[in-house]
């Protein structure tokens, strides 16, 4: 039994959450991304696709300043969560990642409890008080993460003891905890085997309601069922951004086109 | 085992191959296979025949230090000899020297033997009363300050024997030897044996081997490693308070906070050096630095702990870093990519994932240490002390001296008994790093955790 039922795609979509502009990443000598600007959308699956090492990565965790661990790593240009430089020399990457939560490409729950996972955010945040807001907080987002009744029983036992699928929901469900606006998901379907993956990907389908996801996959079939905008990117460029059925359907690159019917890539 | 069964006989013809027949290659592939394993066993068995060598031969030579000889006679304590003055005022009778003591005991030696009819041919009274350890006075006269009432009373005391009868009843001394020996004579160990035969002589379990400050040369009997154990476990605290903290911290910021750059990678290097300096040349520099310019006391524990903590920081920074490299770098990302800080995702999930490594790696290094000697030599850890040091924080400063050292200094004594009692030490030592080896095993069970 899942939480809820598949939903129609009927979430308007919203306005301009982020907005990247003529944005550079170097690592060393390496100029991985080059002039890439593109505006993504509230309430919207925003789909990165692409051959593999051409930057869709990298681009998504320049959202969230997770590029900044790598001493090597070297960003210009702009990019605006809100119409706030998220690159300002006043914006604290920690409290930006509070904001723009984000999902690995291999399940990685810490090896403590289902709850405990979940609860982190929270704690770390200081988003609750006692102890039952915490536990509704958590109840909230293994809801959210459709998880809730696989583990409701069993919060205290260890999360790395659940299933593939499970793990990577229970990573979903740690990143909604702190009420995110932006969830950036970094292919969260690699690792899972095809029943898993159409959990989650019903699961990002809901996640629509209330966040702007941005989801980087390998896989255009899934770009195509779970995205409403796609972002070819191609050798660090981002060839071509559009409505997913455009992109699909008339592809105005060549490049895309012969990515997308499978000549390149 | 993966070898293909061997046919018996090699009639493989060419046109085809048969997997019933294994070829040329294959056979010498299994051989050296074979070979491989055998090397391998052969190492594994000379290094386990060592291993058993050792223990055997330590054991076989220091468990005579955990025995010992006793006699058991009631003695007179003379009021007219032990107080003087009459008034058992203390001051006073800590003016009447062991000396004293020593007369009123030989009495008491020669009383027993007459009283158990034992036929003493040409024995002086001074080959008698050399049956007991010359320590025996100061045991008694100890009991005797401690109480004063007991003087003018007969006590029944176990007093020690003397180190040649002891060494007689454990084997080491034989009728040859002792002929040979001016410190004894065949016929003081025949009319040890007697006493033996009656009950007076036993030999028992020898607590004072693990409680006793050293002995001087004449009276191995009474040596113990008491102040060896306490100056080793000062040292201990020492290094634990100091190296851990420092080396664990050193680590966690070298590992996660420090910038990749020309001057992490000197300290780098120099760390991995430091660990390869002979450990005398930490004694030097314990000398120089804490002693002569510092000025803190020589024999010291602190000094001791001192120069070990610089020695094991290297070991501990080491294998800490190693431990935090080997925490996947997915669980730092997560913790991140939830808003945690990076000092939140070191601590509230690094360091927890890397504790076993951190804890085997610094229980190694102070067992390291706790075994170390020559450091210890240089910073006159080596000298006879007699007194306990204090409780801790003052007692870092009295002299001590350490487990290793004591056996070090027992070897070089001439009497044989001294190689039991160093051998014994050995066995304490031993006995400590099983522990810290045990403990480490256990801590690394309970904080190992899957993922």
């Amino acid at each position: 039994m899942y939480d809820m039922n598949r939903v129609e795609n009927a979430v308007s979509q919203g306005d301009i959450k982020i907005s990247a502009n003529d944005v550079q990443v170097y690592y060393g000598d390496k100029h991985a991304i080059k002039d890439v600007s593109v505006d993504i959308l509230d309430k919207t699956v925003t789909a990165f696709i692409g051959p593999s090492g051409c930057g869709k990565s990298t681009f998504l965790r320049c959202i969230n300043r997770m590029n900044d661990t790598i001493p090597i790593a070297r960003i210009e240009g702009r990019i605006a969560l809100d119409g706030e430089d998220i690159y300002d020399r006043r914006v604290d990457p920690v409290q930006l990642r509070a904001k723009v939560g984000m999902v690995f490409q291999k399940p990685n729950p810490f090896p403590k409890s289902i709850y405990d996972n979940v609860a982190y955010g929270p704690r770390i945040h200081g988003m609750t008080r006692n102890r039952a807001d915490l536990d509704q907080i958590v109840e909230k987002a293994l809801r959210g993460a459709a998880l809730w009744n696989e583990v409701k029983d069993r919060l205290h036992e260890p999360g790395t003891g659940l299933s593939g699928g499970q793990q990577q929901r229970l990573c979903i469900a740690r990143a909604v905890a702190t009420e995110p606006e932006v969830l950036l998901m970094d292919e969260p379907c690699s690792a899972l085997d095809p029943i898993a993956t159409s959990q989650v990907e019903e699961l990002i389908d809901q996640l629509r309601e209330k966040y702007s996801v941005v989801i980087v996959t390998h896989s255009m079939q899934q770009a195509a069922r779970v995205s409403q905008k796609t972002a070819f990117f191609h050798l660090g460029h981002l060839v071509e951004y559009g409505d997913t059925d455009d992109i699909f359907t008339k592809p105005q690159d060549s490049r895309t086109e012969a990515y997308i019917s499978g000549r390149i890539g | 085992m993966t070898d293909m069964p061997m046919p018996r006989s090699g009639t493989a013809s060419a046109a085809k191959s048969s997997l019933m027949v294994a070829d040329a290659n294959t056979r010498r592939r299994n051989a050296a296979e074979k070979r491989f394993r055998l090397y391998g066993a052969t190492a594994i068995g000379v290094a386990l025949l060592a291993l058993v060598v050792l223990l055997f031969t330590i054991v076989r030579d220091g468990s005579g230090a955990f025995r010992q000889t006793y006699l058991a006679i009631p003695v007179q304590l003379n009021a007219e000899v032990l107080d003087p003055k009459g008034n058992r005022n203390p001051e006073e009778m800590a003016k009447v020297l062991t000396l004293s003591y020593g007369k009123v005991l030989d009495a008491a030696v020669e009383a027993a033997v007459v009283r158990e009819n034992i036929q003493i041919q040409g024995l002086t009274e001074k080959q008698i009363s050399g049956l007991i350890s010359k320590e025996a006075s100061a045991q008694v006269r100890h009991r005797v300050l401690a109480n004063p009432d007991l003087i003018g009373q007969m006590i029944d005391v176990d007093v020690l024997a003397n180190g040649r009868v002891d060494g007689f009843f454990k084997g080491r001394v034989s009728m040859e030897s002792a002929a040979n020996d001016k410190n004894t004579s065949p016929e003081q160990l025949m009319l040890a044996q007697e006493l033996r035969d009656r009950g007076l002589m036993v030999t028992r379990f020898n607590w004072n081997f693990l409680t006793n400050p050293d002995a001087s040369d004449q009276r191995p009997e009474a040596a113990g490693v008491g102040i060896a154990i306490l100056g080793s476990l000062y040292m201990m605290l020492v290094v634990l308070l100091l190296a851990v903290p420092i080396g664990v911290g050193a680590s966690i910021y070298l590992e996660e906070f420090a910038p990749k750059n020309k001057w992490t990678d000197i300290i780098e290097v120099n760390i991995s050096n430091l660990a390869a300096v002979p450990s005398i040349v930490f004694g030097i520099l314990g000398l120089a630095a804490f002693i002569n310019f510092a000025g803190l006391p020589q024999s010291a524990p602190i000094v001791g702990g001192l120069v070990l903590t610089l020695m094991t920081l290297p070991t501990i920074i080491i294998s800490t870093r190693a431990a935090l490299k080997a925490v996947p770098p997915s669980i730092r990302d997560a913790a991140l990519g939830v808003g945690a800080s990076k000092m939140q995702s070191v601590f509230h999930h690094v360091l927890p994932l890397a504790m076993p490594g951190i804890l085997t790696g610094t229980i190694i290094g102070l067992a390291q240490a706790l075994g170390e000697t020559a450091p210890l030599l240089l910073i006159g850890m080596v000298a006879f002390v007699k007194n306990y040091p204090a409780a801790p924080p003052e007692g870092l400063f009295d002299p001590a001296s350490a487990l290793p050292v004591q056996v070090y200094n027992w070897t070089q004594r001439s009497d044989p008994a001294f190689i039991e009692r160093a051998s014994g030490a050995i066995i304490v030592l031993l006995i400590f790093l099983f522990c810290m080896n045990l403990l480490a095993i256990y801590l690394r069970r309970k904080f190992e955790r899957r993922w």
